[in-house]
Order: structure tokens, then C-alpha cells, then sequence
């Protein structure tokens, strides 16, 4: 590389700062050649614009009718926004995309609902309100529609020639494709494959020796993407008619330890909820690892609102993270603030200001104090706790809560006597010792005890150490979070996917059950919720005749105990120790993407016969999938015989494939989403094809992706549920399920019929939405409520108005049971691998491996120097990479070092680096960033691709040719560790399971 | 990188200085240049008449997101690897004491602008209503005033082989509607509107704050303002260079993307 690099000591990058130097030389180029006519522009002054899709001079709407603009909602990252989007309509091809105006979180206020469709293009003009009701579009949502025409789109069924992962491909006919993996037999020349047809048993248990696994259809597992709006649907409309309980969404690569950490502090592991800021109106914001504006969910919205918080109103904001992120401007002075932070040691500086809290006396102790829903009603508060439930401490019955029955019991503040709950208002917070009941002496302990007994485990001066934050920064934090009443409120999400992050959450949560933020403005909100969709007063889409109901172990061993199983049980009769067990259980997870291949691998619980991807890509966003899992996947004998992926482009996953099933794309998909959190009223986003999907159709015209795929594939094997009579009305009818418009034009009646219906869309509504095509299709499925759900698909959705947000100095979606200070669940349960018991509540845990190995000792600092964390591209997101245009916005990612490191290793700006951990390691571009922590390297996610157009792809002997740009940048899950306490798998959350991507020592030097 | 550097500071000092003595005399020609268009009276060469556009750019609230620098690219299908709007990003300070900085930046519309008066054609001038425009029927693609312009804000379009720049997307300001830009800023920084309409929020926003504009000294009086522009932003955004470009150069991502782009056009 050129010296001349070493010049630039720059952090971020600035997108196009130099690109107009560029244009000098061809400027200079062209005046010599003078003769080189370039192109015509379409017009003179606007150049290549395309032109407006209205008018609205002098007041006067005129709709340009070369265009039609449709309500849809944006798929390119999981915020999954509400859009319009402009379509030629000669070309059916999108050339705009604008924020809905309607939708959340895309706007903030948005438009009553009953707003007409002209009157919120008016709005949104000149002479409208703009100001107020500005919609917008993130730099990928903008331009990542181009996509659908890439060049290496699947556009028809794919079936492998040679080896898995080769990317050599034919075409096949998709009746021929389902017939092969429907009747299995040599497809491959690889010897006899099973096909679905055998592998759907639903009587035969797939291991005698342990019923409770289930019957052989287990060996069929779905990995799936994010919740995008179809995955709820194969999974009860296909995979529960099948007849196996494995699926999983992509949570445990994501943020499951934040899911996970919240669930137990919301004390509901069933419904996974969790809790945002909100933004707008807290006074005090206590962020970890999750700067708004840069990461998080809902991106688009926390940016909008920190933005407004920070310079109309009165936010003071903190942000705990390795990087500075993109919330902090230097134009917004004082209000922003930085605590640099050694990625993983998070847990120790929220341990740390917890401590500062209780020992100083800082909490709300008349909040804390509330024992019962009772007690709340009556001191007219928002949330309560179980702080002050009794925590058994003897050993029979050891961790359990002490209880009346269901309800607990509590020491009542005014007369320290053991009371039930339900007839308290203020029980004593903190208390050791026993109590009677029944006559049976308890030694006992307050769940605040326990709390208050953790956090007191370090001292301040330890915790520091641990996470190099000094204690004076603990101190000023722990002040100033609980100075703003219930207006304080914290934040935390992927940044707490290292191996202690289940904790993590649980602290950083329990800061805010110290203040009592929960279900006040301007404190904790759990989300507004969503109107019925797809089980509803209309239909129960998920109900059909021969659903399997059963629930057995999963492959991914979640949801269950070990001490369930016959290996526990018979360890035991026997007289041996149970533990360890042969691998990890996971009792209070939901689903482990991550785990499937390697368990499949051991044959732990069982081994799979088939795995049916839908748009996943395991093996890019897994941390250590691609050094680790890719064994163990292109050998077919190994985890997986069969691997049919759906999937609209060849990405790190689906090029392990068999078979590759087409998908659409974006606005071509069908779809109802819920927003995740961050927001106060209901909300139901919707999509339906607005484009044409490209790719290849069945032979009755469907376009082949998932939902037709399924309804296909279903019928073939004559699974219930599919073609005639096969939707359940509520009405006691049967409705036909042969198209996805038969399940989704009903999920959108539902919705248009929940509560108090929608009104009738006017002929207006319909010719400005673009949705006159589906006219005939609405009066035959949804008869006399077509002009409802046509309302609905007008607007792209369902979403309650603004002013029912909040009630007072409350939410008014609140979330109704109690935070949990102490969690029984996780109390109870064990690890497997050791058989010790879980901490009920919060407790420090250095960075570890399921077994208890530190980091510390496997990874010594002597060898690993630096500490690598993954964050969030606030352009970049992985299924996008096919856009062109979003490769121009960001061309590349860096692996981001702190000046004064580099220096330390003799490293120079734009040097090409190798980054290496104990298991992997990875290349790329250094960049200098002094907004980095100096123990640490970080890269942004989303590039460096190995698929999805960066390689080679041989289809029907035709090469396309992979590309660098889709090549460049840091593949950071490389560097990801494996679990040596484990066979075959990788470093998780010692708690829940999930992918652990941060807090990987590493090594840096010179490529 | 050398080179592309010492070339650009020859063309910042020496040859604009130059084309700007050359073509002083005929300066006062210039801004009465005939173009057909405008005789014409077309609404397009003229814009709206009794307003004044501007735009405020208040820097609170920018979170960096490049969402304009996006739709831009779309909204006015700008050829690769061409930008009539960017946001630079950049640190201020060392750590610990470092800050974030974003400047988001487009043609300033300037009412005295440097842009026009160079231009031989009459190609490109200003709007009575304050937009800057480029009539690319009359531009030879001299680019003369792609040196003038003093924020480095127009470029050779490689497609129509003229200048060309941001025109406050004329297409939709024209029709009623506002600039790509400023529909799809996620914080609100982006305001656009008319400054001789006291209703407006570009107006309210002059009044109420103090704002800057870049290069004040450059006597081109910018119709961009910014709330909250620190100075030390100031004089980073025309220093600033992006290690993507080296990397772009090293990895060879040029030569693909005009191979691709031939290939495009040859398809059809």
C-alpha cells in the first residue's frame, strides 16, 4: 500500500469525502477530449430524477399516473419499518422508498388513523405539516430495494452437482424438486438419503430409551430468520401438521442473553419480553453497549427520539460501551456522555453502581416495599416487585419462595408479622432470619436481602478493576441515575451477547427496578402490543384439523430440564452422580439457532434427518460457525443428510445446501409484524406483494417462495391442513388454504375486525394505495369486509393513535406481573455440566465456558492482549448485501483500533491486520478510531462476505463470477471461540445458550 | 493517494485562482448569460417566484445515519460512486476526551455563487427562487465551475458527461413536494423551506437561533445554515479523507465497478 496513507489519522469514515477529487481528474479528462458526448439526460434541469409522484401546486393533488405508491413495510434489518414505496409501473420496478406516515416507527406523532390517503400525502407536502409528521427511511431501507434484481438472485429451484459447498448448481423443475426430497433415495450418488415422507413417523420414538424426545418426525428442524412476518406461519401451518417441535427463529445469535435476562426479570419465560427506554421522555438514560441512533431496536425510531429528547427536551444521556457510538455529537455539548468500557466487564460496572445504590440507600424503598398487586393499587403505583418475598434458606426446600399456596408470604412493615402478600401494602425490604408459619420454623431470607448480599460480594475498588471504570464514575452514575424520580431508565441489547450477558441484563434491568421506572413516562416500557392478526375475531388461521399439539425435547435441548430425562434418572436410581450430563439443557430457553448443527453432529438428543432453512444464515452470524460448523456441515454424514434451504440468494448457509427453494424479496413477500419495543400504542405492520416477484412460479402461477413452498410440499404429503377446508373461521366454517393470500388476506380481516373495526376504505383510498389489483381477491375472501381489510392494507397496517400512550404520568400498556428481584425459576434450575445451582438474582461472573473456566485462565492476557467486540452498522445489515447501491453508501468495515494501541504493537492506519483468538482469526484494514477503549479491537458487522455474490456461483454450468465488493471488510465471526468444556460446541452464555460474538481475547499483527 | 492529493491542491490553488483571473472581466456577462430555457420562461429555469429556499441543518439533532446520503443516490439516480449529499463523520479530541462530529453537506445555493459566473454557457445559474441549477443541454462539461466551487460540492457527472450537483431536488420542490434529503432524515436535522415566508420553519429557525455557514470568509454567502456548527468541524470537512478510498484502490473494487457498469450498459 501507497506510504501516503499514513497521513490520514482519521476515525470514521466519511462515505464520499474524496469523491469529488475523483471527479477533478475525470473532469480534466473530458476538457481535453471535448468531444466526449456523454449520454442525454431525461431532463434538462432534473437531470435523471424520476418525476414526482404528485403534484401539489396551488393546493390543487395531482397524482402522476405513471407511478402507484404502496403501504408496505421494510425487511432489510429486524426493525421492519412501515413504508410507501414508488413503483414505476411499466417497469414494476421500485424507485423510492418514503417512511409511512401512519406507522411508529417511521414516524413520530403519526397520523390519526383515520387520516385519508390523500390527506397524508398533503401532510406531507410543502404547504402540509411536514414538519410534524416527517416520515422517513434509514440509508439501507432507502436503497436496498435494488436487491431483487441483483445478479446472483435465485430465480429457480436449485439441486447441488458435486460436493456440498462447491456452489455447483442445475435448475430443476420444483415438481420434480419436491418429489425428490418428499421420496428420498439416492439423489446425490452419495448412497440412500431419507426422504420427508419416511422421516414424517409420528409414532416411532426417535431414541427408545428416552419417550420424552419424541417421535422420529423430530428429524425434520426448521432454522428460520428473524420473526419477518412468515415464520409463525410455517411453523404452525406446516412443521406442527408434520409433527416436530424444532424450529428456531435466529434470537440466539442475535440477542437472546438480553431476551433471555429480561424474561427473568419480567419473571415470563413463556412470552420473552422486553423493556426499551422511553426515549422521549426520560430525563436520565443509562445506556450499555447500545447507543441509539447506532444500534438497537427500533434503530430508526430511538434515533429519531433521542435526537428530539436531546435538543427540544431534557435527556442527559450515558453511553457504556467499547465504542463511542453514533449517539454522541459534539453539537449537543454536555448532554451526551461517554464511559468507555473493556467489552464483557459490563457486568461488573453495573454490579458496581448497583452496590453504590443499596449501600447508600439510594432506591425508592417505598416502591421496593410493595409486596402485592394490592399494595400498588392502594400507594397508586405503576409496577411492584417480589423484593420482599421470603427466600427459603434451609435446606429442604432451598431457594424456593415461601408461599400460602400459590401466594407469598411477607413480613408486614407495620407490625413485622408474616402476612400473605395480598393483604399487605408495605413489607419490610430487607430482612434475614426466620419465621413461623404453620407452626414449622423457616430460616429466611428477603429477595432484596439476596440481591443486597451479591452485590456486596466485591468491593467497589474490585469491580473497578474488573471493568476499568474508575469507582468515582460508579459513584457519579449511581447519583445521577436516581435523581430523576421515575425518569431514569437504561437500555441494553446485543452488546450483551458475550458469555455473562444473562446476568448482565438482569443487572443493568435491576437498576431500573431501583428507581421503579417500569410503566412510567419517561421510565421501562414493555411495548405497546398489537391488534389480533393471525388468531382473530374473524379466523383462528393457526387452527386446523390433525395439528400436533404435542410438545416433545427439542434438538436444540431448550425448554426442558435435564433432570427430566432418563440419563439423569437412571444416573440417579443407580446411585451416581447425575452430573455432568452428556451436554448443555437449556430450561428456560426458547430456541438455540446456534446449537442445531453441532447437537445434530453429536447425536445429543438425537440426530436430524432433514434441516429446512428459511433465509437463515447460521454460519455467517454465528460467532466460530464458519471454522466450526462448516465441517461439520458439507459432510452430509455428519449433522445433517438433508438441507433443503429457502433462500432468494446463495448465502455462507445455503450454499451447504441440497436443494435451494427460491424466495421473493422485500416488497414482493406477504407478511404481519409487531413492532419488537420502544414504542406505547398498538401496532400491526403488513406486507403483500406490491412488485412482481422475479423468480420462478408453481405450475397454477403462485411464485415459489415460502408460504407456497409450504402449502406444496404439504399437499404432497398429504399433511392436514392444506387445500380445501383447511382454515378455521370462528364463524364454525371451513375456508380453503391453496394460496398465501388465503391465510393472509384473512390475517388482515382479523385485524381490520379486532376491537372496534376499521372503517370502510373510500374508492380514494383504494386507486392512491396502489391496491386496486387486489380488489377481487378481497371481495372474494373477506365478502362484506373487504373495504375493512382493503382500510388496513391502505395504510400498511393496523396502529392505535398517539394519545392513548399515556395515562397521566403512566403507560397505558403496562406490563401487569411482578419484576422479579429474585427469580425462582432460574434459582431452581442447574447447570447441567456442573449441577450447581443458578443465582436467583444478579451475581458477578468473570467472562467463562459452561464448565467455569474463566477466559482469564483459557486465554491468558499474556497471549490474547486485546479483547475484540462485533457492533452494529447503522447502514450495513447481512440479508442486504446484494444491494448495490448500499455497497456505495458503505463500501468496506474495518477492524477499528485505538491510536495509541496500534502504536503499542508498531501497527499503522490502513495496515492490513490478522486478528486472531485462540480458535479463529480474520483479516482486514486497520482503522484508527480514538473513540475506541484501548484494551479492545472492534469491527462493524456485515461485511466480509463468503457468499451471497462474493464467490463464484456455476449454475447449469454458467459461472458467475463472485465480486469485491461484496468480498471486502472484516468477516468478524471468525475469531469465535469453542467451548472446551463441551464436545463439538461453542462458547455460549453459561446461562441461556446463546452465540457468545463479544469479549473474545485476541491477538493482533501484521498480515 | 499521492498523486490524487497533490493534483487536488494544485486545482484548489493554483488553477481555480487561475480561471477565476481569467474570467473576472467577464464576470458581470456571466451572470447575464443567455440560456434558452430561461428566456423561454420555462417554470423550471425560473422556480418559484417570491420565494427563497434555503435549508437549516441543525447538527443536535444529525445522528450520522447517511439516510440522506442514501436517498439521495436513488431519488436523483446520481452514477456510482457519486454523491450529490454526504454526512462526513468525523472525531474530535483524543480518547477519552474524543466527540463525535457530523456534517451533513450539500451545494449551498449561495446567493453570491462562485459556481456561476465561471461558467462560459450560461449553463448554470440561479433560480429566482434561490435554487442552483445546471442546465446539462447547454453544459460542455468544461468544469470550470466544478473548481470555482469553493465546498467541493459539484462533480463530472459520468453519465451525462456535465457538471452536475445537488438542485435541492428541484424535481419535487417544483411539484410541491420537498427534497428527497430532507423527507428521509431520521433525527429532523434537515429543514428546508421558503425564508420569505415568515410561517416557516426554516424562517422560525433563523430567528431563533444563531447559525453558521461554511467558509464564511469566502464571500459566497451559503443558503445552507447550521444550528451548533463547531468550529473545529469547520475546518475538518475539507481535510477529511476515508480510508475506503485507499482500500477501494488496493483491492482493485474500481476497475470491477466500472467493469460492471460496462457490462450494465452493454446489456442494455
Amino acid at each position: 500500500m501507497q506510504s501516503s496513507r499514513r497521513k490520514f489519522l482519521l476515525g470514521a469514515g466519511a462515505a464520499a469525502a474524496v469523491a469529488s477529487v475523483a471527479g477533478y481528474k475525470e473532469t480534466l479528462g473530458a476538457v481535453v477530449k471535448q468531444s466526449n458526448k456523454g449520454e442525454l439526460a431525461q431532463d434538462s434541469i432534473y437531470f435523471n430524477s424520476p418525476n414526482a409522484e404528485f403534484s401539489f401546486l396551488n393546493d390543487k393533488f395531482v397524482p402522476d399516473e405513471n407511478f402507484k405508491v404502496c403501504a408496505t413495510t421494510c425487511i432489510g434489518c429486524t426493525t421492519q419499518c412501515g413504508v410507501r414505496v414508488k413503483i414505476d409501473k411499466k417497469t414494476d420496478k421500485v424507485l423510492r422508498v418514503l417512511g409511512n406516515p401512519y406507522n411508529l416507527l417511521s414516524t413520530d406523532p403519526w397520523l390519526p388513523y383515520n387520516t385519508s390517503i390523500k390527506e397524508s400525502y398533503k401532510l406531507l407536502s410543502q404547504n402540509g405539516k411536514f414538519e410534524t409528521y416527517r416520515s422517513n427511511v434509514c440509508a439501507r431501507g432507502n436503497v436496498i430495494f435494488d436487491k431483487a434484481d441483483a445478479e446472483n438472485r435465485v430465480l429457480k429451484p436449485l439441486k447441488r452437482v458435486g460436493k456440498r459447498g462447491e456452489n455447483r448448481w442445475k435448475e430443476i423443475d420444483i415438481d420434480q424438486l419436491i418429489d425428490e426430497i418428499v421420496e428420498g433415495g439416492n439423489l446425490f450418488g452419495e448412497g440412500n438419503v431419507k426422504g420427508l415422507k419416511d422421516v414424517r413417523d409420528t409414532k416411532t420414538p426417535i431414541n427408545p430409551k428416552e419417550p420424552i424426545f419424541g417421535p422420529k418426525s423430530n428429524g425434520l428442524s426448521l432454522i428460520a430468520t428473524t420473526h419477518e412476518g412468515r415464520f409463525k406461519t410455517v411453523v404452525h401451518r406446516f412443521l406442527k401438521s408434520f409433527g416436530t417441535s424444532n424450529f428456531v427463529g435466529h434470537t440466539s445469535i442475535c440477542g437472546l442473553s438480553m431476551r433471555a435476562g429480561e424474561a427473568a426479570y419480567l419473571g415470563n419465560f413463556k412470552k420473552y419480553p422486553h423493556l426499551k427506554p422511553d426515549f422521549e421522555n426520560t430525563e436520565y438514560l443509562l445506556s450499555i453497549g447500545t447507543p441509539p441512533g447506532q444500534a438497537g431496536n427500533p434503530f430508526k425510531r430511538q434515533g429519531k427520539l433521542l435526537a428530539r429528547a436531546r435538543s427540544e427536551k431534557n435527556i442527559d444521556y450515558t453511553i457504556v460501551s467499547p465504542m463511542q457510538g453514533n449517539s454522541d455529537t459534539i453539537a449537543v455539548g454536555g448532554r451526551s456522555h461517554w464511559i468507555p468500557i473493556i467489552p464483557g466487564t459490563d457486568l461488573a460496572f453495573v454490579m458496581g453502581v448497583l452496590r453504590v445504590i443499596i449501600n447508600n440507600k439510594l432506591y425508592n424503598e417505598k416502591y421496593l416495599s410493595i409486596p402485592s398487586v394490592k399494595g400498588m393499587k392502594a400507594l397508586k403505583d405503576a409496577s411492584w416487585t417480589n423484593s420482599t418475598h421470603l427466600i427459603i434458606q434451609d435446606k429442604e426446600g432451598f431457594g424456593k419462595i415461601l408461599k400460602d399456596g400459590k401466594t407469598p408470604l411477607v413480613l408486614d412493615a407495620v407490625d413485622n408479622t408474616l402476612k400473605s402478600s395480598n393483604d399487605v401494602i408495605q413489607a419490610v425490604l430487607d430482612f434475614k432470619g426466620s419465621v413461623e408459619y404453620k407452626g414449622k420454623t423457616y430460616s429466611v431470607q428477603t429477595a432484596f436481602h439476596e440481591l443486597s448480599t451479591n452485590v456486596n460480594e466485591l468491593t467497589l475498588e474490585d469491580y473497578s478493576r474488573e471493568c476499568g471504570v474508575s469507582v468515582e464514575k460508579m459513584q457519579e452514575v449511581a447519583k445521577e441515575f436516581t435523581s430523576h424520580g421515575r425518569k431514569a431508565s437504561v437500555d441494553c441489547h446485543g452488546g450483551t451477547m458475550h458469555s455473562t450477558g444473562f446476568y448482565t441484563t438482569y443487572a443493568v434491568m435491576m437498576l431500573g427496578a431501583m428507581v421503579g421506572n417500569l410503566n412510567y413516562k419517561g421510565g421501562m416500557s414493555p411495548g405497546g402490543g398489537a391488534y389480533k392478526d393471525f388468531v382473530g375475531k374473524r379466523y383462528n388461521l393457526f387452527g386446523y384439523k390433525g395439528k400436533s399439539k404435542v410438545k416433545h425435547t427439542r434438538i436444540d435441548k431448550t425448554r426442558m430440564a435435564y433432570e427430566k430425562t432418563n440419563e439423569f434418572k437412571e444416573k440417579k436410581a443407580k446411585g451416581i452422580n447425575p452430573y455432568p450430563a452428556k451436554d448443555t439443557w437449556y430450561p428456560f430457553t426458547n430456541a438455540l439457532e446456534s446449537e442445531i448443527i453441532t447437537n445434530s453432529a453429536k447425536g445429543y438428543p438425537y440426530k436430524l434427518d432433514v434441516l429446512l432453512t428459511f433465509n437463515s444464515n447460521f454460519m455467517y452470524g454465528t460467532a466460530g460457525g464458519e471454522n466450526h460448523i462448516k465441517e461439520l456441515i458439507s459432510d452430509p454424514k455428519k449433522s445433517i443428510p438433508l438441507f433443503i434451504a429457502v433462500d432468494p440468494f446463495i448465502n455462507e448457509s445455503s450454499k451447504y445446501a441440497d436443494y435451494i427453494i427460491p424466495d421473493s424479496v422485500l416488497y414482493e413477500t406477504w407478511g404481519v409484524v409487531h413492532a419488537w419495543a420502544g414504542f406505547q400504542t398498538k401496532v400491526n405492520t403488513l406486507r403483500f406483494p406490491v412488485v412482481k416477484p422475479r423468480q420462478a412460479t408453481f405450475k397454477n402461477g403462485e411464485p415459489i417462495e415460502m408460504i407456497s413452498f409450504i402449502i406444496a410440499l404439504g399437499k404432497k404429503l398429504g399433511l392436514p391442513g392444506f387445500g380445501e377446508k383447511a382454515i378455521k373461521g370462528q364463524d364454525g366454517k371451513w375456508y380453503p388454504f391453496n394460496k398465501p393470500e388465503d391465510f393472509y388476506l384473512r390475517a388482515f380481516e382479523n385485524i381490520a375486525m379486532d376491537a372496534k373495526p376499521v372503517p370502510d376504505a373510500s374508492d380514494e383510498d383504494i386507486k392512491l394505495s396502489g391496491i386496486e389489483e387486489y380488489v377481487p381477491s378481497l371481495k372474494k375472501i373477506c365478502g362484506d369486509n373487504w373495504r375493512k381489510t382493503a382500510y388496513v392494507m391502505a395504510r400498511g397496517g393496523r396502529y392505535q393513535d398517539i394519545e392513548h400512550s399515556y395515562q397521566g404520568e403512566f403507560l397505558s400498556h403496562r406490563y401487569k406481573k411482578p419484576i422479579q428481584i429474585y427469580n425462582e425459576t432460574v434459582a431452581m434450575s442447574k447447570n447441567s455440566m456442573t449441577g450447581k445451582r443458578r443465582s436467583g438474582t444478579v451475581k458477578y461472573y468473570k467472562q467463562r465456558v459452561v464448565g467455569g473456566e474463566t477466559f482469564e485462565k483459557l486465554y491468558p492476557k499474556e497471549q490474547f492482549p486485546l479483547v475484540a467486540f462485533a457492533y452494529k452498522s447503522n447502514v450495513l445489515a447481512t440479508p442486504n448485501t446484494s444491494s448495490h447501491i448500499m455497497k456505495e453508501i458503505k463500501y468496506t468495515t474495518y477492524v477499528d483500533i485505538n491510536p495509541k494501541t496500534a502504536e503499542k504493537f508498531g501497527l499503522k492506519n490502513g495496515d492490513y491486520v490478522k486478528v486472531s483468538s485462540h480458535d479463529g482469526n480474520t483479516e482486514g484494514y486497520l482503522r484508527f478510531r480514538h473513540g475506541v477503549h484501548p484494551d479492545t479491537i472492534g469491527v462493524e458487522q456485515g461485511d466480509g462476505r463468503r457468499a451471497e455474490g462474493a464467490v463464484d456461483i456455476e449454475i447449469n454450468g454458467k459461472v458467475t463470477k463472485g465480486k469485491i465488493s461484496r468480498r471486502t471488510g472484516v468477516y468478524y465471526n471468525k475469531i469465535g471461540l469453542k467451548d472446551p468444556s463441551r464436545k463439538i460446541a461453542l462458547v455460549t452464555d453459561f446461562v441461556c445458550g446463546s452465540n457468545v460474538r463479544h469479549a473474545i481475547p485476541v491477538k493482533i499483527e501484521k498480515a | 493517494m499521492e498523486e490524487k492529493n497533490s493534483r487536488r491542491d494544485f486545482l484548489k490553488k493554483g488553477l481555480s485562482t487561475t480561471a477565476f483571473a481569467m474570467l473576472a472581466t467577464s464576470q458581470a456577462n456571466a451572470f447575464s448569460m443567455k440560456n434558452p430555457g430561461r428566456d423561454a420562461k420555462n417554470p423550471k429555469y425560473i422556480g418559484q417566484v417570491g420565494k427563497h429556499f434555503v435549508m437549516v441543518l441543525d447538527l443536535r439533532k444529525c445522528i450520522g445515519c447517511q439516510a440522506c446520503t442514501s436517498v439521495c443516490k436513488v431519488e436523483n439516480e446520481v452514477p456510482d460512486d457519486q454523491f450529490r449529499t454526504f454526512v462526513t463523520e468525523t472525531e474530535i479530541g483524543e480518547f477519552p476526551d474524543v466527540r463525535k462530529a457530523f456534517l451533513p453537506q450539500l451545494c449551498n445555493h449561495c446567493e453570491n455563487p462562485a459556481c456561476v459566473p465561471v461558467c462560459p454557457t450560461g449553463a448554470t445559474f440561479k433560480r429566482e427562487d434561490g435554487i442552483v441549477v445546471v442546465d446539462n443541454t447547454v453544459c460542455w462539461g468544461c468544469g470550470y465551475c466544478i473548481n470555482a466551487c469553493p465546498y467541493d460540492k459539484r462533480y463530472f457527472n459520468k453519465r451525462t458527461k456535465t457538471a452536475d450537483k445537488c438542485n435541492f431536488c428541484a424535481q419535487r420542490v417544483d411539484k410541491g413536494l420537498l427534497p428527497g434529503c430532507v423527507e428521509t432524515c431520521i433525527g429532523g436535522a434537515r429543514v428546508f423551506g421558503d425564508i420569505n415566508d415568515k410561517n416557516s420553519d426554516v424562517y422560525k429557525l433563523l430567528s431563533n437561533f444563531s447559525t453558521t455557514v461554511l467558509k464564511e470568509a469566502e464571500g459566497t454567502k451559503p443558503q445552507v445554515f447550521y444550528i451548533n456548527l463547531d468550529s473545529k468541524v469547520e475546518e475538518l470537512f475539507s481535510t477529511t479523507q476515508s480510508l475506503d478510498d485507499i482500500v477501494k484502490a488496493e483491492e482493485g473494487f474500481q476497475r470491477e465497478w466500472m467493469k460492471t457498469r460496462e457490462e450494465a450498459q452493454s446489456n442494455g
